[in-house]
C-alpha cells in the first residue's frame, strides 16, 4: 500500500518556468489546446457569472464590516490570478487518493509519480517541448477561467450574464486591473459577500463546477451571521488562497494578519485540478482504459470521485465547518505566518525544487514547521485539524525522514485520536495521513500506531464509515500495517471479524444462505476489497495460529473461494484482488492435514517408501463414515489400484460423498477446489496468481491424509497434469518452482508418477538444461527452482525404472552431469548428483549408459564433487530436500516449535508453499517490510538461511547472490 | 534520467513509428522489452539510474520492423501511442505494444545520445 501524494500537478509549474525555452510554435500549439479546453469551461463559467450577477443585485447588505473587507476580497481574487505558475504548483497539493490505490495494485511500492515534459526532436532538427501529462495545459486554462470571472474586458466584473469573455485575458491584464484597485473590486467583493447570506443554493446548481463558486466564495461573510451558502466552498481552494505572490503594485489588501484565517480554511485541496483532469481525459485520449496508463488510471477515477465529493462538501461538511469557524481574526490559524509582512505562496511546500524557488524571487509564506503542523492537529477548529492532517499526509509522501520526525514528535497518537473525531472530514484526513505514515520499510511507525491503539481505532472507523473513500483509506492503512510481523496477530484479534463481514463477504458475492432462485452474485473487485484481501494475505502468513483463526473465521473461506470461482467464471483472473485471494487460500491450505480440527481422523498410515506404489498407501485407520462410508473408500482404492492398467481416458475417481455440503475451512481441501485452481492456472496471466494456485495444489497434495490422496487423484482426473506440465515452461521462475514442487507432491500417487514420468520429463530436463546453459542471458533459473526441478526428477525416477528410462531418452543425463560439474551452487550440484546416483542404481540401465560413453566414475565423481570442497559437511551427506517428501514433513514436525515457523523449517524447497514473506526470519530481517512489496520484487531476506546445521555457510553466500528474480524480457 | 518522485522529468525524446509485421496470426514489432515497475530495476543493464523502473528496449531483431523504424537497443520507451510507459508493469507495457487492433505503434523513446545532443546544442 503506497502513500498518496496530494496531486500531480508539477508539470504545470515547470512549464511556466521554462517558458523561455519554448518556441513560439509550441506556445501557439498550447494556446490552441487551451482554447479548446476553455470552451468546455465557458458554459459553466457563464452560469457562474449569472449567479454572481444575481447575488450582486440582491446584495444590498451594507454590513458593518463590509467596507473594510471589500478590497480584501478583490485582492484575493486578483492575486490568485496573478500567479498561474504558483497555482499550478500548488495544485500538487490536491489529494488524489485513487492514484495511490492504484499504485498499490500495480505494486506496493508507491512508484514514482512523475510527469514528463519532453523535448521532441523532429526530423527537421527543431526541438520542441511536449508533455506527456495532459493535465498541465488544462490547469492553466482553469486558472484563466478564474481570472475572468470577476473581470470583464473593461476591467469591470461581468454581472449581466453576458457572453463569456474572450478566452485569453492574460496575466498582465489582470495585474493591470489589480493596480486599478478599488472600483471593480468593491463591486465584486460585494457580490461574493452577498451570496453568503442570500442564496445558498445557487452554486450547487452548477454540476461539476464547484470550483468557480468556491473561488468566489473564498471570502466568508463577515459581520453577518455565517451561514451555508456559496461561502461553503471556500474551504476548497486553499491552494489558490495560499498562492499570493506579491503583486507588482501597491497592495490594496488589508493588513496581512487579517487574511490569515482564510488562508487556512483550506480544505480538500485543489479539487478543481482533478475535475479538470477529467476534462482532459475526455478530450485527450479517447481510448483510455483505466488499467493501462498511469494517466488514465489516475484521472477518470479521481476526477469523478473528487468531483462528487466536492459537491458533497458543499452540501454537508463545508457547511458545518463553516458554521463552526469562529469569527474572524480570533483564530488566526498558525500555519500562515507571513514573512516580512508580505504575501507569499506555499509553493515551496509543494515543490522543493530550488531552481523554481530561486526563479521566483518573491517573498512567500513561511512553510509551517512540522511541530506547528502537529500542534494544529489539536487546534480547536476542526477545519484546521483536517487541513493539518491533509498537509501531513502530503509531507509524509515518500519522505521517510518526515515520517520519522512525526513519530518522534508524537504525532501518531494525535492522528489516531482523530480517527474517532465526530467530523467525517477530520477522520478522513487523519486516516489519510496515517496511511502514508504507516507505509514504508520503517516498522517503528507501525509499532507506534499499534502502541496508541491504532488498529482498534481503524477497525472502529471501518465499521462506522459508509463512505467508500474512508473505507479505502482504512483498509489501505491496515494493509500497510499488516506487513509488520508483530502487528499481524493484533490485526487478527481486532479486525478479522470486521474485515471479513464488512468487506470480504459482501464484496465476494457469497451469500451464507443462497437464494435458490437467484443467480449467485459475482464478486466486486473494489479497492476496499483489494486492500482488505491484501491485508488478510499478509496476516495469513503469520503462522499456525493465524491460519487457524482465519480458517475458523465464519464465512471467510467460503467467501474467498466464491470470489475466486466468480473470477474464473468471468475470466477475470489477472487482477490483484484475485491474486490476494488465491494467496490467502494457499496460505490457509498450508498444513491443513495437521492443523484443521479433526485432521487426525483422516490421517493415513505412514506411506510407503517414496515412490511406493499407490496400492501401498494403506487405508486410513479411522472410520470412513464422514466421507461416504468404507465402501466408497475401498472402491476408490481399488480404483487406484486398477489405474495402473487403465488408460487415462477411463481414469475415474469416486469422490467421497458427503452427507452435507462442506463449508468453512473444509472447503479448502475438498477435491472440488482442484478444478478451481486448475482454472486459475489455465486462465490467469498474473504469475503471482499462478504461483499461488500451483502452491495451493502443492500444499493440498502434500499431506499424508486421505484428502491429499483425493486431491492427487482429482488433479489427474481433472486433467490437471498437462496444465501443470505446460507451466514448467513459464518464463517466471517462481511459477516453475511452485509447479515443479507440486508435481513432485502429486507423484506420490503412483499413477500420477507414471504419467508425470512420461509426459513431464522432457520439460523438466529442459529446465535443467537451461539452468546449466541459459538460452538467453538473464533467464537462468534461480537456485531454489533448479533444486526443486531436480528434486522432482529425483522423485519421479526413484522406484520407477520406466521413468528413469524416460530421463535417459530425454537426454537428461548429459544435462545433469553438466549442471553438476558447472553449477556454482552446492545444492544444485548435489541434487543433480543424487538424481544421477539414482539412475545409476538401475542395473538395467547401466549398459545403455555405458554404451553412451558414461562410466560409473562419472556418476560418482559428480556426487563426490558435490560433496567436495564446496560443501560443508552436512549430516547424512544429503541435501534435505532430496529426502522423501512426506518423511521430510514429519521431520519438520519433530523439533519443538518448528511447526510454528514452517517455511523456515522447510526451507525454500519445502514441500508446501506460503507467501514468501513467511520465510523471513522474524525480527532479524534487515530489509523489513517485505510484505509491502510484490513477491516478485527482489527480496533478499527470503533467502535467509533456515536454521539447522545442515545448511552450509557457503550456501548463504550463493543464495544471497542469486536472490534476485531474473529480469523478464518479452518479445513484442 | 534520474528523477525525484513527484517532480517533473525533462527528457529529450524521439518519435519512432513502427509498422507491425504480420507473421501468420501474429503482428510483430521485432524488439523485446525489459523493465517495468514490477521488475528489479537494478538489473537493467541499460538504465543510467539503477532505480529507473521504466521500460527499455533490450533487443532488436535484425531487419525487423523496429530496426527499420530506428529503434535501438537501450532506448527507454516513454510512451506508446500516447500511453505513458514510465509507470507501468512489464506486462502492461507488453500488452500495450501488442494490441492486435493496432497495426502501427508510435513510440516516444529517449536515449542518452539524444539527451547529449540536445544539451550540446543548447550550450553552443
Amino acid at each position: 500500500m503506497p502513500e498518496c501524494r496530494h496531486g500531480f500537478g508539477d508539470a504545470g509549474a515547470l512549464v511556466m518556468e521554462d517558458c523561455s525555452v519554448r518556441s513560439a510554435a509550441t506556445i501557439l500549439a498550447s494556446v490552441r489546446e487551451q482554447e479548446a479546453r476553455f470552451e468546455l469551461l465557458t458554459r459553466a463559467l457563464e452560469q457562474e457569472r449569472r449567479h454572481v450577477a444575481l447575488q450582486l443585485e440582491r446584495a444590498q447588505q451594507p454590513g458593518a464590516g463590509g467596507g473594510q473587507s471589500l478590497p480584501m476580497a478583490w485582492q484575493q481574487l486578483v492575486l490568485q490570478e496573478q500567479s498561474p505558475g504558483s497555482q499550478a504548483s500548488l495544485a500538487t497539493m490536491p489529494e488524489a487518493p485513487e492514484v495511490l490505490e492504484e499504485t498499490v495494485t500495480v505494486e506496493e511500492d508507491p512508484g514514482t509519480p512523475t510527469s514528463h515534459v519532453s523535448i521532441v526532436t523532429s526530423e527537421d532538427g527543431t526541438t520542441r517541448r511536449t508533455e506527456t501529462k495532459v493535465t498541465k495545459t488544462v490547469k492553466t486554462v482553469t486558472t484563466r477561467t478564474l481570472r475572468q470571472v470577476p473581470v470583464g474586458p473593461d476591467g469591470l466584473p461581468l454581472l449581466d450574464g453576458g457572453p463569456p469573455l474572450g478566452p485569453f485575458t492574460d496575466g498582465p491584464l489582470d495585474r493591470h486591473f489589480l493596480l486599478r484597485g478599488g472600483g471593480p473590486a468593491a463591486t465584486l467583493s460585494r457580490t461574493c459577500l452577498g451570496g453568503g447570506g442570500g442564496f445558498p443554493d445557487e452554486p450547487r446548481d452548477v454540476p461539476g463546477y464547484g470550483s468557480l463558486s468556491r473561488g468566489l466564495g473564498v471570502r466568508p461573510p463577515r459581520g453577518g451571521p455565517p451561514g451555508p451558502g456559496p461561502g461553503d466552498g471556500c474551504f476548497t481552494l486553499p491552494s489558490r488562497r495560499e498562492a499570493f505572490p506579491v503583486g507588482p503594485g501597491p497592495e490594496p489588501g488589508p493588513p496581512a494578519s487579517r487574511s490569515q484565517p482564510e488562508r487556512f480554511q483550506a480544505e480538500p485541496y485543489g479539487l478543481e485540478d482533478d475535475a479538470r483532469s477529467l476534462a482532459a481525459d475526455e478530450e485527450g485520449a479517447p481510448e483510455l482504459e483505466p488499467d493501462y496508463c498511469t494517466a488514465a488510471r489516475r484521472r477518470p477515477d479521481c476526477g469523478r470521485g473528487l468531483r462528487s465529493r466536492a459537491y458533497e462538501d458543499v452540501v454537508d461538511d463545508g457547511g458545518e465547518l463553516m458554521e463552526e469557524r469562529p469569527p474572524f481574526p480570533a483564530t488566526a490559524a498558525p500555519l500562515a505566518q507571513p514573512e516580512r509582512g508580505s504575501l507569499g505562496s506555499l509553493e515551496r511546500v509543494v515543490r522543493r525544487s530550488p531552481s523554481a524557488d530561486s526563479a521566483r524571487k518573491e517573498p512567500r509564506w513561511r512553510d509551517p514547521e512540522l511541530p506547528e503542523v502537529l500542534a494544529m492537529l489539536r487546534h480547536p477548529v476542526d477545519p484546521v485539524k483536517a487541513n493539518a492532517a491533509a498537509y501531513l499526509q502530503h509531507l509524509c509522501f515518500e519522505n521517510e525522514a518526515v515520517k520519522r520526525r512525526v513519530r518522534q514528535l508524537r504525532g501518531l497518537p494525535l492522528l489516531v485520536a482523530l480517527l474517532d473525531h465526530p467530523r467525517a472530514e477530520v477522520r478522513r484526513r487523519a486516516c489519510g495521513a496515517l496511511r502514508n505514515l504507516s507505509y514504508g520499510r520503517d516498522a517503528d511507525n507501525k509499532a507506534a500506531i499499534r502502541d496508541c491503539g491504532g488498529v482498534p481505532a481503524l477497525v472502529r472507523l471501518l465499521r462506522a464509515a459508509r463512505d467508500s473513500e474512508v473505507r479505502e483509506l482504512v483498509t489501505g492503512t491496515l494493509w500497510n500495517l499488516s506487513s509488520y510481523e508483530p502487528l499481524k496477530m493484533v490485526i487478527i484479534d481486532h479486525g478479522l471479524q470486521t474485515l471479513t463481514h464488512e468487506v470480504i463477504v459482501p464484496n465476494s458475492g457469497w451469500e451464507p444462505e443462497p437464494n435458490e432462485d437467484s443467480k449467485p452474485r459475482d464478486a466486486e473487485w473494489t479497492t476496499v476489497f483489494k486492500n482488505t484481501s491484501g491485508c488478510l494475505r499478509n496476516v495469513s502468513s503469520d503462522g499456525a495460529e493465524a491460519r487457524r483463526r482465519l480458517r475458523e473465521c465464519e464465512g471467510l473461506v467460503d467467501a474467498l473461494l466464491h470470489a475466486l470461482q466468480s473470477a474464473v467464471g468471468r475470466k477475470d483472473t489477472d487482477n490483484k484482488s484475485v491474486e490476494n485471494c488465491v494467496c490467502i487460500v494457499r496460505n490457509l491450505s498450508y498444513h491443513v492435514h495437521k492443523e484443521v480440527p479433526g485432521a487426525e481422523r483422516y490421517q493415513e498410515a505412514e506411506p510407503g517408501p517414496p515412490g511406493g506404489s499407490g496400492s501401498a498407501q494403506r487405508r486410513s485407520r479411522e472410520d470412513a463414515g464422514c466421507f461416504g462410508g468404507k465402501k466408497a473408500k475401498e472402491e476408490w482404492f481399488h480404483q487406484g489400484k486398477r489405474d495402473g492398467e487403465m488408460d487415462q481416458n477411463s481414469d475415474t475417481l469416486d469422490l467421497p460423498k458427503r452427507t452435507e455440503a462442506a463449508k468453512g475451512f473444509e472447503l479448502l481441501y475438498q477435491p472440488e477446489v482442484v478444478r478451481l485452481y486448475l482454472s486459475l492456472l489455465t486462465e490467469s496471466r498474473n504469475f503471482n496468481t499462478l504461483e499461488a494456485a500451483a502452491g495451493a495444489l502443492q500444499n493440498l497434495s502434500a499431506g499424508n491424509w486421505v484428502w491429499a490422496t483425493y486431491i492427487r487423484a482429482a488433479v489427474r482426473k481433472e486433467r490437471g497434469l498437462p496444465v501443470l506440465v505446460e507451466l514448467l515452461q513459464s518464463e517466471t521462475d517462481k511459477v516453475v518452482r511452485a509447479v515443479a514442487i507440486a508435481l513432485r507432491n502429486l507423484s506420490l500417487d503412483r499413477r500420477n508418477k507414471d504419467l508425470i514420468g512420461s509426459y513431464a520429463m522432457a520439460e523438466l530436463v529442459r529446465n535443467v538444461r537451461s539452468a546449466q546453459a541459459p538460452a538467453r542471458p538473464g533467464v537462468r533459473l534461480e537456485e531454489d527452482t533448479v533444486v526443486a526441478v531436480l528434486n522432482t526428477i529425483h522423485e519421479i525416477v526413484s522406484d520407477s525404472l520406466d521413468n528413469a528410462r524416460s530421463l535417459l531418452q530425454a537426454r537428461g543425463v548429459p544435462a545433469l552431469v553438466a549442471l553438476g560439474a558447472s553449477s556454482q551452487s552446492v545444492r544444485e550440484a548435489k541434487a543433480a548428483s543424487h538424481v544421477l546416483q539414482t539412475v545409476w542404481s538401475y542395473k538395467e540401465l547401466r549398459s545403455a549408459l555405458q554404451k553412451d560413453g558414461w562410466s560409473k566414475a562419472r556418476f560418482q565423481s559428480a556426487a563426490a564433487n558435490a560433496r567436495g570442497p564446496k560443501a560443508a559437511p552436512s549430516p547424512g551427506g544429503l541435501d534435505d530436500s532430496t529426502l522423501p517428501l512426506v518423511e521430510k514433513s514429519l521431520d519438520g514436525e519433530k523439533p519443538g516449535g518448528r511447526d510454528m515457523i514452517p517455511m523456515e523449517a522447510l526451507g525454500p524447497d519445502g514441500y508446501s508453499t506460503m507467501d514468501r514473506r513467511e520465510r523471513r526470519p522474524r525480527g532479524s530481517d534487515p530489509a523489513g517490510e517485505t510484505s509491502e512489496k510484490e513477491p516478485l520484487k527482489p527480496d533478499p531476506s527470503r533467502k535467509a538461511p533456515p536454521p539447522g546445521p545442515s545448511r552450509p555457510a557457503v550456501r548463504l553466500v550463493d543464495a544471497v547472490g542469486d536472490a534476485r528474480p531474473q529480469p523478464v524480457d518479452s518479445w513484442v | 534520467m534520474s528523477y525525484v518522485p513527484g517532480q517533473p522529468v525533462t527528457a529529450v525524446v524521439q518519435r519512432v513509428e513502427i509498422h507491425k509485421l504480420r507473421q501468420g496470426e501474429n503482428l510483430i514489432l521485432g524488439f523485446s522489452i525489459g523493465g517495468g515497475i514490477d521488475q528489479d530495476p537494478s538489473q537493467n543493464p541499460f538504465s543510467e539510474d539503477k532505480t529507473d523502473k521504466g521500460i527499455y528496449v533490450t533487443r532488436v531483431s535484425e531487419g525487423g520492423p523496429a530496426e527499420i523504424a530506428g529503434l535501438q537497443i537501450g532506448d527507454k520507451i516513454m510512451q506508446v501511442n500516447g500511453w505513458d510507459m514510465t509507470m507501468v508493469t512489464h506486462d502492461q507495457a507488453r500488452k500495450r505494444l501488442t494490441k492486435r487492433s493496432e497495426e502501427v505503434v508510435r513510440l516516444l523513446v529517449t536515449r542518452q545520445s539524444l539527451q547529449k545532443a540536445v544539451q550540446q546544442s543548447m550550450l553552443s
